[in-house]
């Protein structure tokens, strides 16, 4: 809630990325995708180091989603390569699909959450349909919904929520399994400013704490406000690459 | 198994949540299985008579004269084997012959009561089976020519009767059958159909659950799981149904088999119908159940199928 006061007046310098020894987290050699004729992503070549911290951009149809849904493998590239933490997914087996989106959680735009369940039992879900038992679920859910600030709201559904909260449910979903990787598909396009700040500056608490996080957007406010590395896309190539950028198109 | 228990949980949920289609489901594969129920005890009862009568079939010499010794019929019996299609001859002494006398169901108890150890008018007989029914004719005339000792009455080999009956039965019960199947064939298929939209409706109405499933990091097996549920309980509902409706279902069988060839039938087998339903229950059960659930199974799998690519 602290972050909402602060609002009219954001933070706009972040401590300078400590340069660290670096782990590659995300590979991607020549990787294309393609959906009949039309390239969605096109030869994208790239590195992702663990622990950092990645703003997509580009204007709609620029190629993030597709470049989002290549590293969920819900969908599978049509020629080049994509290693994630040093193993290359078209090699995953249908079965190991599963535990593999277990190690990363991933945003969207429309929250994805369920009408009929509470913000608990949304994020307890993630856990049940992995066959955690009871006991953890409860003490995990109880953990990560502190994290996001949604501990008074646990007994409500998400359409008693605001757009910021409902996002909230949906991160603390992604975040349950504590994955090493959490992916965001324009998390603010359903939200106003104020909710987007709140959202961004979650966004960044979770990866000071060592989850490497990739937003994609086409929100200007909020890759200004996290300061850190813009990969600007473009008709599915990646046009410029800045270490802690603005956006700019 | 807290996720054996989850999927269970959420496949009964299921179940009951669209309960006008849960009940046309349910009553169609009710339909379905009784309709194979009835197809297959008529089956039964077709086969076991005909196997019975069939075995009726055979040459029976009557031994009116009790004066001869037994010894000698029976070496008339040796002697009968060794014709040509001859498979098996039984010799019934008078003992037997009674035992089976009083047995017969559809004899006055007022007419068995006379008939006893001590009074026992009925004759010794040698039952002659033959491999070939249509031979009988001919063996009668060889086993008369063989007859030396004339031990053979006149009139006392008997095997045509019999044929009769069985013919006009089996035509009869057949053309029931061919129905009964016929019948089941229908409602098979509409009960396929019924249950496939019904699933494939839920499957639907859940599409951003299994969605969110996927993404989150289920197993397919996880998010088949409840369906397979579903399909589970309309096979085992519909069997609960039909064993309930197997009185009634008697009593069809029953009411059509008055004066038909049914209950011929039941009089040949010489057991009433509900012995013989209740005879054959575990079968019809195990088929029940195992038609059920696979119908219930497949269909649930296939219609989620199309939700687990990619
Ligand atoms: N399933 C699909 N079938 C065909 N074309 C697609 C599909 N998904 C995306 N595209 C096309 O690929 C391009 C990139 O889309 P997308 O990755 O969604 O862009 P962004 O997320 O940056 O808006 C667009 O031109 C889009 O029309
Ligand atoms: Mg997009």
């Amino acid at each position: 809630m602290q972050e909402i006061l602060t609002v009219g007046s954001p933070k706009l310098t972040r401590p300078a990325v400590e340069s660290k020894v670096k782990v590659p987290l995300i590979e991607m050699k020549s990787l294309t995708k393609k959906y009949g004729n039309r390239v969605a992503v096109g030869e994208v070549t790239l590195v992702i180091y663990e622990g950092e911290f990645v703003c997509l951009v580009g204007q709609s149809g620029a190629g993030k989603t597709t470049l989002v849904k290549l590293l969920t493998k819900q969908e599978s590239p049509s020629t080049g390569h994509l290693f994630v933490a040093g193993r290359e997914l078209a090699e995953l087996r249908d079965s190991e699909v599963p535990y593999y989106r277990r190690k990363i959680g991933v945003v969207f735009q429309d929250f994805k959450l369920l009408p009929q369940k509470t913000v608990f039992e949304n994020v307890a879900f993630a856990l049940e349909v992995c066959g955690v038992s009871a006991t953890e679920i409860k003490r995990r859910v109880e953990k990560v919904l502190d994290l996001v600030n949604l501990t008074r709201r646990r007994a409500n559904y998400p359409a008693e929520l605001s757009g910021g909260e409902r996002q909230r449910t949906a991160i603390a979903r992604a975040l349950v399994h504590s994955p090493k990787l959490l992916i965001a598909d324009e998390p603010t396009g359903n939200l106003d400013p104020v909710s987007t700040w709140e959202i961004v500056e979650l966004l960044y608490r979770i990866n000071q704490k060592g989850t490497t996080v990739i937003l994609a957007t086409h929100n200007r406010q909020a890759v200004d406000q996290i300061q850190r590395r813009v990969i600007l896309m473009k008709s599915g190539k990646i046009i410029s690459d800045q270490k802690s950028g603005k956006y700019v198109i | 198994m807290e996720t054996f228990g989850r999927i269970i949980r959420l496949g009964l949920k299921n179940f009951w949540r669209n309960n006008w289609l849960t009940l046309g489901a349910t009553l169609l594969m009710t339909l379905t299985l009784t309709m194979v129920s009835v197809s297959l005890l008529v089956t039964f009862v077709i086969k076991d008579t005909a196997t019975l009568i069939r075995e009726k079939i055979n040459l029976t010499i009557f031994f009116r004269i009790d004066k001869v010794p037994d010894q000698k019929i029976i070496a008339l019996g040796e002697k009968i084997k060794t014709l040509d299609g001859v498979a098996s001859v039984n010799f019934t002494d008078k003992t037997a012959a009674l035992a089976i006398f009083h047995r017969l169901p559809n004899v006055n108890d007022n007419i068995k009561k006379q008939i006893g150890t001590e009074n026992n008018y009925l004759p010794r007989s040698l039952e002659v089976g033959s491999s070939d029914v249509d031979n009988l004719p001919n063996l009668a005339l060889q086993i008369g020519a063989i007859d030396k000792g004339k031990l053979i009455c006149s009139d006392c080999i008997s095997y045509k009767q019999n044929k009769e009956i069985v013919d006009q039965l089996i035509r009869g019960t057949r053309a029931l059958q061919q129905i009964g199947w016929m019948l089941s064939l229908f409602f098979g298929i509409i009960a396929i159909f019924n249950v496939s939209n019904i699933v494939r409706l839920t499957v639907a109405a859940r599409s951003d659950e299994i969605e969110i499933m996927r993404f989150v990091g289920a197993s397919n097996a996880f998010i088949r799981g409840p369906f397979v549920v579903e399909g589970i309980a309309y096979g085992l509902l519909g069997t609960v149904l039909t064993l309930l409706a197997l009185p009634a279902l008697v009593m069809a069988i029953s009411a059509l088999g008055v004066g038909g060839e049914i209950g011929q039938a039941f009089t040949v087998l010489g057991v009433d119908i509900k012995g013989y339903v209740l005879n054959h229950l575990p079968i019809l059960l195990a088929t029940q159940l195992g038609l059920g659930l696979g119908l219930g199974v497949i269909v649930s799998l296939v219609s989620i199928r199309r939700y687990l690519r990619a």
